[in-house]
């Protein structure tokens, strides 16, 4: 009570308190409050969309709250997802092919991974809001737009966002992306030395084509597990960048519930996240098991 | 010794050497105080400008000295939550596979549900859970007393939920960790030989496991550090971080925000920069460690 009224607490009526105290349910232990969260979600029907209780704010059910923040989020990560891991996968493999190929594309490659070390270890929101300023100040380097999430008017749909979400989905995919390149490079490396890489470079086929045809195959395996972990890592990531780039998301929807000490709508953006990357983990486990038969009898 | 671990060792060692002297610079007043480097008239200054070595942000504060400050604020808090989350995490994965059944399962199977959670949601959960009156106010008076500090001032309470934020979501990975480790551990002969000699759980932990993890449990600290960095750089730039007073880097990032547009961007790089360097200093430093033991074992080995 006293984090969410603060000073504006000594003005109100005694009576007012306490009625403000009951209709949030405050009065009840911590346990009981509990307690009456998890009847919530686990009785109510689902078209009564009060399952998750009602936000602080303003006293609608925390689902609607939620749910009018999904579509940018959702496109965004998604289409982060889609850059880190196609972009990353085919970076790795030509990492893979330089160092293979010769003294000086290994110096090249060289070169390149140092600079995916480097991006990896920035926060991500830094070369965020650096990028912002540079290309507020020189607008002609970027011709899509930076802020918002649709142009004033528009339907807002989610194929209209696509433009406004590309730059904070690029960004908010580098970091997965140099991971993930770091990684396939060095597993297709050690392919490399194996000896099936040997027979189909003696039947005449090229570098490319063996790295290509055979190596990227055996090195998606593990690529597919990562899936599992990159959902998480995006989603946190999505909280700062949704910040930086004024996307009406989850992530931005979560730091101001955070601010505005806003508990309900908290604990519906944890249990919706963790339910996501529950998910994600087992589908990251069943498309694994598809891949390569021998999984399934683990 | 590697040239990745001389490299790393250096660059690592060269930040903490800036947080220490920073520290000691404080206490012995050599360096003055953060209000008297401030120069109200000319903000935005650039680098090498006079009495500024790397110019001044857009409330006129002295570059160099925030970022010699900010490195303590930055390391301690990063320090301390990495020892701590791999401390924790190590001792509770431990026990868990030490006790096994149904303890250890309901042990993971909590851990494993904190996991789901990504850890930025959950420290936005945290730090607005522990910085809220009603825990501080729980925490007994005389603790309060003496940190010397009230729930709302600058001091060691936004460090300690920081620390606690960071380490919450630290633990677990090192949880996991420890509980393979020493699943592998039981199998053991000398393990099995001293429990059938009688030993005890409390024995058995203190003699024979701790013992044997706690390099592993250095290393994975070392690279939680390098996490605990961004992480804190996270929570700042949101303004979950340190209070106003105590600079960290993060929280120069944030407040180089505004100065950005007015073509102030050094404000915004140099912390950054910093970080980066520290990030890679302590892979570095693993990587270097790792290459280093792995060619010890193969050098015996032939």
């Amino acid at each position: 009570m006293d984090v969410l009224l603060g000073s504006a607490q000594k003005d109100l009526p005694k009576a007012e308190l306490a009625a403000i105290t009951e209709e949030l349910g405050l009065n009840e232990s911590p346990v009981k409050q509990y307690l009456l969260w998890l009847k919530g979600w686990t009785i109510t029907k689902p078209e009564q969309m009060t399952g998750l209780g009602l936000s602080y704010r303003d006293g609608r059910p925390v689902q609607e709250v939620i749910g009018e923040r999904v579509i940018p989020t959702v496109v965004m990560v998604g289409m982060a997802l889609l850059l880190s891991f196609g972009a990353g996968i085919s970076l790795g493999a030509i990492l893979a092919y330089l160092s293979f190929r010769g003294p000086i594309a290994k110096k090249v490659a060289g070169l390149l991974v140092a600079f995916a070390t480097f991006v990896y270890a920035l926060p991500n929101f830094w070369l965020a809001f650096l990028l912002v300023a540079l290309l507020a100040l020189r607008p002609y380097l970027y011709t899509l737009p930076i802020f918002g999430l649709h142009a004033p008017g528009a339907s807002g749909s989610a194929i209209e966002m696509l433009p406004y979400l590309l730059l904070p989905a690029i960004l908010l995919s580098l970091r997965r992306l140099a991971k993930i390149a770091l990684y396939v490079q060095n597993m297709a490396l050690e392919e490399l030395g194996k000896e099936y890489v040997l027979v189909a470079l003696a039947k005449g086929l090229s570098r490319a084509q063996v790295i290509k045809r055979h190596v990227i195959k055996n090195c998606l395996l593990p690529v597919v597990n990562l899936l599992g972990l990159a959902l998480p890592a995006m989603v946190g990531g999505s909280v700062l960048i949704e910040s930086i780039f004024c996307v009406p998301g989850l992530g931005r929807l979560a730091v101001e519930s955070a601010f505005a000490r806003n508990y309900p709508v908290l604990m519906g953006l944890t249990m919706l996240y963790g339910v996501v990357v529950t998910l994600s983990s087992m589908l990251a486990d069943i498309l694994s098991s598809m891949l390569d038969k021998r999984l399934e009898l683990s | 010794m590697t040239s990745k671990l001389k490299l790393g060792q250096t660059l690592f060692l060269f930040l903490l050497t800036l947080a220490l002297t920073s520290y000691l610079a404080r206490q012995l007043q050599l360096m003055p105080p953060q209000a008297l480097m401030t120069d109200l008239i000319s903000p935005n200054l650039p680098p090498f400008s006079q009495g500024h070595l790397f110019g001044t942000d857009n409330l006129g504060r002295d570059l160099a000295s925030m970022l010699w400050t900010g490195a303590l604020g930055t390391m301690a808090v990063a320090l301390t939550a990495a020892l701590s989350a791999a401390f924790f995490g190590y001792l509770f994965g431990a026990v868990s596979a030490l006790i096994g059944g149904i303890v250890d399962n309901f042990l993971m199977r909590l851990v494993d549900a904190l996991l789901s959670i990504p850890s930025i949601i959950l420290l936005l959960t945290i730090s607005a859970l522990i910085t809220a009156p009603e825990f501080t106010k729980l925490l007994p008076d005389l603790l309060l007393r003496a940190l010397s500090v009230s729930s709302y001032s600058d001091g060691l309470l936004p460090f300690f939920s920081v620390v606690a934020a960071i380490a919450a979501t630290g633990w677990l990975e090192s949880a996991r960790v420890a509980r393979a480790l020493v699943l592998k551990l039981k199998e053991e002969d000398y393990f099995v030989a001293a429990q059938s000699l009688g030993a005890g759980s409390w024995h058995l932990l203190r003699q024979h496991i701790l013992p044997a993890l706690v390099g592993i449990a250095l290393l994975e600290a070392t690279l939680l550090t390098a996490d605990a960095i961004i992480m804190e750089s996270g929570l700042s730039f949101l303004g979950l971080g340190l209070g106003a007073s105590t600079p960290s880097w993060g929280s120069m990032l944030r407040d180089a925000q505004p100065g950005l547009l007015a073509g102030n961007f050094w404000a915004a790089l140099l912390p950054g920069l910093l970080i980066s360097t520290a990030v890679i200093a302590i892979h570095l430093l693993c990587e270097g460690y790792m290459d280093t033991v792995s060619h010890g074992i193969r050098t015996r080995a032939r």
